[in-house]
């Protein structure tokens, strides 16, 4: 069966708009060495002062793989965060943002784009922060259940950039507001993540509200993976994979709807070029 | 002198303006207070999970400390330097400053102002979320309220000190200067043992640490509110011994900082880097 031309030439132009995108993202990855320097070395700093805690308190190995785990998943978040949320306003302050709405393709194209580039330019940073854990803190991770864990992995990546898929069309339409509220996703989000100890450790109702976001829900999945009982789950570990499809599906369809209200919004009220603001 | 502190005052005006005037009061005091209550509660849950009885004593107190005085460190030292790095690169209005009749250092040091006064904020909070709601002994009858101040105005001055050597370097260095910011404050973050003993690091690592004047200047905090000292190693100082190296430390500082800095301009005039515009 073959898709009709006009269809086909839609799909041509918006895979080409993804390639773009994404294309770029990789090579600036590895064109600008001090983002290397601040993606890998910083993250990995803040990671070691959370494991010297554990250490300081005198606890079981374990707890130090869960902070690795967990800065391996911050390099993630922040890639979401500043380089998908926040995209949009960095474009709208170079004035490039028309340029993207001009373009004969969907927004959700560029924003794939930059997921699945963002994806393997953080993937490059997150193996840095997990090798360098694993050589200098010696911190236990068994590479026998790693297949399993690379898939829930792989789910948990995909529902959460289409969170920043969401996040970003809300970014759309602000100024200097988008900056600040970036950075108050950063430290709340490691708290109600549990990035740094298991989620369980929040109460059932705070963790299970957390559990919202996929990278609280896929890392304690991930966990659980590696670790079995002793990563302290929240959830079933037989529950945690297709919560994870239904976040991605429902996240997805959100992210659509949502791009086209704010980009509409934002022509309305002129917002969608810099002011100064 | 009248006219550096109206230069101080009225920077710090400008700083405050734009870093609180996008939001109304209550929407800049929870963005101001997110950080170090999600750190401090950071780091109460990984107590907590640890050894359940450890998150309301003194092993976490110490930490608590540790993490809430540092954020002084993060804001003002990375807003200092970032200030060069803003006005240069985004708003482009450096060398309109640099062309107006006061001094770049004073300038700066005003920025610097506004960064302590939301970092104060964020202090604040954090302590008295501390106090009441994880109820920790912070703050008894004879805790010393007005040496606590006295130390963390010193401390305050070796960091704003610290932050016009970063803005010297962001003078003359291209967009890398953000990296080297927050990198530094990293570093210090995990040499200065505030949220562990310095013990737990590497030999070397502790070396490197006596060397620095957090290390010092959070010891000396965390003794006069707790009463106690953290680190074993510290421990054989004395109140008086943490208090002359913390002056003699921000003096020290104060004069590489200032001469640091005025060799920095001259770098920058000579080679036209006022006006620079490195970033994407």
């Amino acid at each position: 069966m073959r898709l009709p031309e006009d269809w086909r030439e839609q799909v041509r132009v918006n895979a080409g708009a993804v390639g773009a995108r994404a294309r770029v993202r990789i090579v600036a990855s590895w064109r600008e060495k001090s983002w290397i320097i601040g993606e890998t070395v910083f993250p990995f700093l803040a990671m070691s002062a959370f494991i010297l805690v554990y250490r300081g308190l005198h606890a079981p190995r374990l707890y130090e793989a869960f902070v690795v785990l967990g800065g391996a998943m911050i390099a993630y978040w922040n890639n979401v965060l500043w380089s998908m949320a926040s995209q949009f306003f960095w474009e709208k302050e170079q004035g490039q943002l028309q340029l993207y709405l001009i373009a004969p393709v969907s927004r959700m194209s560029i924003l794939l784009g930059m997921a699945l580039g963002g994806m393997v330019m953080t993937t490059s940073r997150a193996i840095v922060i997990l090798t360098g854990g694993v050589l200098l803190y010696h911190v236990p991770l068994p590479l026998d259940r790693a297949l399993p864990a690379l898939g829930l992995f792989l789910l948990t990546l995909a529902a959460v950039y289409s969170l920043g898929m969401i996040l970003s069309s809300l970014f759309l339409l602000w100024g200097r507001e988008a900056w600040y509220t970036a950075t108050l996703f950063q430290e709340p989000i490691h708290l109600l993540s549990g990035f740094y100890f298991p989620v369980r450790a929040l109460g059932a109702v705070t963790a299970g509200l957390a559990s919202l976001l996929p990278i609280t829900l896929g890392l304690d999945g991930i966990r659980q993976i590696l670790y079995g009982k002793a990563a302290h789950g929240l959830l079933p570990l037989a529950i945690i994979p297709p919560l994870q499809v239904a976040l991605l599906a429902i996240f997805l369809y959100l992210a659509h709807r949502s791009l086209a209200l704010m980009e509409n919004l934002g022509k309305r009220e002129g917002r969608l070029t810099l002011r100064g603001g | 002198m009248r006219r550096q502190v109206d230069v101080i005052r009225a920077s710090a005006w400008l700083g405050w303006q734009i870093d609180a005037n996008w939001a109304d009061p209550f929407t800049f005091l929870v963005f101001s207070i997110a950080k170090p209550l999600a750190t401090s509660l950071i780091l109460y849950f990984m107590v907590r999970i640890v050894s359940p009885a450890s998150a309301t004593g003194d092993t976490f107190l110490f930490l608590f400390l540790g993490n809430t005085f540092f954020l002084y460190v993060t804001e003002v030292l990375i807003g200092i330097s970032w200030t060069v790095f803003r006005d240069r690169e985004d708003y482009e209005t450096l060398k309109y400053i640099y062309l107006a009749p006061m001094p770049l250092r004073s300038y700066l040091f005003g920025r610097g102002l506004s960064k302590m006064a939301t970092a104060t904020l964020g202090v604040v909070v954090a302590l008295l979320f501390g106090r009441f709601v994880l109820h920790l002994s912070i703050g008894t009858a004879s805790t010393p309220w007005g040496l606590v101040l006295v130390a963390v105005l010193l401390g305050l001055v070796s960091v704003a000190w610290l932050g016009i050597i970063l803005a010297g370097i962001s003078l003359v260095v291209a967009r890398h200067s953000i990296n080297l910011n927050e990198g530094l404050s990293g570093v210090f973050y995990l040499l200065s043992g505030a949220v562990f003993p310095i013990e737990v690091l590497p030999r070397f690592a502790q070396r490197i640490s006596l060397w620095l004047p957090f290390t010092y200047w959070l010891e000396l905090l965390r003794r006069l509110i707790v009463g106690r000292s953290f680190s074993t190693t510290l421990r054989r100082l004395s109140d008086g011994e943490l208090w002359g190296i913390l002056a003699l430390s921000t003096v020290a500082i104060a004069a590489v900082g200032w001469l640091w800095f005025r060799q920095c301009e001259h770098i920058a005039r000579s080679r036209g880097l006022i006006d620079w515009k490195t970033n994407y």
